[in-house]
């Protein structure tokens, strides 16, 4: 039997099938259409590649359904995969369009706008005159900042909490029917009410870079800037994982935009740009009344001998005052209670009568 | 009686007191001394004009590409905390933690990702490596030393356990399959405590054995491995396979889905004309391609990689 009538077969199969899939409603979909799961659901599925970088090849079924990409088919990203076995994957372009419409304009979903906004930001490659940036290899890329993002649900019912809300879904399941559809529409929309990743969680991505000491000298920032959010009360409170205070994005990013558009400090859209500083702690979610010079003292100042003596010094001065008082005191009460303890003890001995 | 209490009252204070002594020490001096000594470990930021203009392209210290390439991260979801290890570059969650093979003495050398010389099929074998214990396939025993037992052996302790496959997503197991040799009489697992021992002894003296007797130890401790191992067909047919799947406690759903059409057929219908080798790893490719060397002899022969 020739090579060609051999395989006849199985190309009628793949043409029914791919009809089948084409015609399905997409609702009966999954993401995982073309079966990549058959292989890629196994947590070993990894390899070390030519230039020593770990490539795990697995993905987690549960986990990607419950991110805001668990409809997008894989295909959707990986659109060089025509074929199974396939030959290495290429990177995934971010950019690309999708197969999800989006509602509004009814027009297949992109990121483009994403970039356009990046571009123009200081997180760009190009200077204002499209000159490469020295160092352009250092700014961020999608997969630099971005995991697949999570939804992260919240419940308004009752109290506001973290989660999806029983009571919520079946005032949906009134008017609409698909449980699929329920879900995800209420985790998107509660999860854009409020912060899609956590203060410490912003606030780690953001040191990756901003924290590298050869990074940030060879773009001379003044600062290592996870380091110094870490040191401020700010910082303290998102590390025990408070919600309600400020990260990178809250004072670097312009009110109501993308939180790509950062800008340089000299350019006037900073948000902390000479003009701007004042606006952003006397926000009516964080400091509402506070003056201008509120938010002019230094914020990402290092406690460091050297950069920042008068901080320096003032916050050594008060360690050592607090310490320096309630240890002795301690002192006292523990000898205290050590008299009570033991009212006749003396070092020296009485003398016998 | 009263004088007990009032001493047990006293004593109970004190403690009170040396709990916030310790507390306002955490505070204050220690907190001090500690930013000190954290601040002289730092890579300080050096503003020079030499730092600023200067990148050392090509230049990877160990630290920068084995250490600092992997790390854990927490995300915070408020209903849950998703903690995973984070691959740079890797956008997938993974949600899924298992532990390095502690009782695999192969693993000391070739790593927890052995295969790597065959291109095509490498993420294949690494992922079978997960749960099969190399000496299962590179392993292959004569007619009259099967005993055809295979058992589970928990990645970390190294003990004997029950098989982790009902109520557990398709290999994530805590454990891999490890074959059995009649020694004796004796039903023994193949990866003896004498190999081990010779292993990691090897191991511990590689940098004071002289070539010759590194040769030899290569040579003792590979001396088992056959030179084609066992073949993808070989375990994933339902005539007769190599593993006994349903005693090693698969059911049947898993069973039929491990040796279905679709894993057979992609295996043999497909790989016949993209993948050449996939049928069988250890032989030499025809195509230039894949012109590289059974992979096993040359992981006898060839320095082991360095993980």
């Amino acid at each position: 039997m020739s090579l060609k009538s051999r395989s006849a077969p199985f190309g009628y199969i793949g043409v029914f099938v791919l009809l089948t899939i084409y015609f399905m409603p997409a609702s009966v979909l999954g993401a995982d259409v073309g079966n990549c799961l058959l292989c890629h659901k196994y947590p070993g599925l990894s390899r070390v590649d030519e230039n020593a970088q770990m490539r795990l090849l697995y993905v987690n079924e549960d986990i990607f359904s419950k991110s805001v990409h668990g409809k997008v088919k894989c295909e959707g990203c990986h659109t060089d995969i025509t074929k199974i076995p396939h030959d290495p994957a290429k990177p995934v372009d971010c950019l690309a369009l999708c197969h999800i419409i989006e509602p509004t304009s009814e027009q297949k979903f992109t990121h483009k706008s994403v970039a356009t906004s990046l571009e123009d930001s200081v997180h760009s490659k190009t200077d204002k005159d499209g000159k490469e940036k020295p160092f352009s290899e250092d700014m961020p890329t999608c997969k630099d900042c971005h995991d697949n993002p999570m939804f992260r649900p919240l419940s308004f019912v009752k109290i506001v909490r973290p989660g999806v809300a029983e009571d919520a879904l079946g005032r949906c399941r009134v008017c609409h029917t698909q449980e699929e559809f329920i879900n995800r529409f209420y985790n998107h929309i509660t999860t854009r009410l409020h912060k899609s990743r956590s203060p410490l969680n912003i606030a780690e991505s953001c040191a990756r870079c901003h924290d590298d000491p050869e990074l940030v000298a060879r773009h001379n920032l003044a600062t290592t800037a996870g380091g110094s959010y870490g040191q401020t009360f700010h910082g303290k409170a998102a590390n025990l994982l408070d919600e309600s205070v400020p990260d990178c994005l809250d004072c670097h990013v312009p009110k109501g935009k993308s939180v790509h558009q950062m800008y340089k400090n000299k350019d006037p859209r900073a948000t902390t740009n000479k003009e701007n500083r004042g606006k952003i702690c006397n926000s009516v979610d964080c400091h509402p009344g506070a003056s201008a010079q509120f938010a002019n003292y230094k914020v990402h100042a290092e406690f460091d001998k050297k950069s920042n003596p008068v901080i320096y010094w003032f916050t050594t001065f008060f360690i050592i005052l607090t310490g320096g008082t309630l240890l002795p005191l301690m002192a006292i009460l523990f000898l205290d209670l050590l008299r009570r303890l033991f009212p006749n003890a003396s070092f020296s001995r009485r003398k016998e009568k | 009686m009263k004088c007990f209490f009032t001493k047990l009252y006293v004593l109970a204070f004190m403690g009170l007191v040396v709990f916030f002594s310790v507390l306002i020490w955490k505070l204050t001096f220690a907190h001090l001394i500690h930013e000190y000594h954290a601040r002289k470990g730092d890579v300080s930021v050096q503003h020079t004009e030499e730092a600023r203009q200067k990148k050392e392209k090509g230049k990877q210290t160990f630290d920068k590409m084995i250490l600092e390439s992997e790390d854990r991260v927490k995300h915070y979801l408020g209903y849950r905390v998703l903690e995973e290890q984070r691959i740079k570059g890797h956008f997938h969650h993974i949600g899924v933690d298992i532990g390095p093979d502690n009782r695999s003495y192969c693993r000391s050398c070739h790593g927890d990702m052995p295969h790597d010389s065959v291109k095509d099929i490498r993420a294949f074998l690494n992922m079978h490596a997960f749960f099969v214990a190399c000496q299962t396939c590179h392993v292959k025993l004569g007619e009259d030393e099967k005993t055809n037992v295979y058992k589970w052996y928990d990645r970390k302790t190294g003990e004997i356990v029950a098989s982790p496959v009902n109520g557990s997503a398709p290999g994530t197991y805590q454990a891999k399959i490890i074959p059995f040799v009649r020694e004796n009489g004796k039903l023994v697992r193949i990866d003896s405590e004498e190999m081990m021992q010779f292993a990691t002894d090897y191991k511990e003296n590689e940098k004071v054995l002289s070539e010759g007797q590194k040769s030899k130890a290569k040579k003792v401790i590979h001396k088992i491995i056959s030179k084609i191992p066992v073949k993808c067909e070989e375990c994933h047919t339902k005539n007769n396979p190599i593993l006994p799947l349903a005693e090693l406690g698969y059911p049947k759903t898993r069973i039929d889905s491990i040796t279905s059409t679709e894993v057979v057929g992609m295996i043999k219908n497909y790989t016949e004309f993209h993948m050449p080798k996939m049928l069988s790893p250890g032989e030499k490719s025809v195509t230039p391609q894949l012109q590289a060397e059974p992979l096993l002899k040359q992981q006898s022969e060839a320095p082991p990689k360095e993980h």
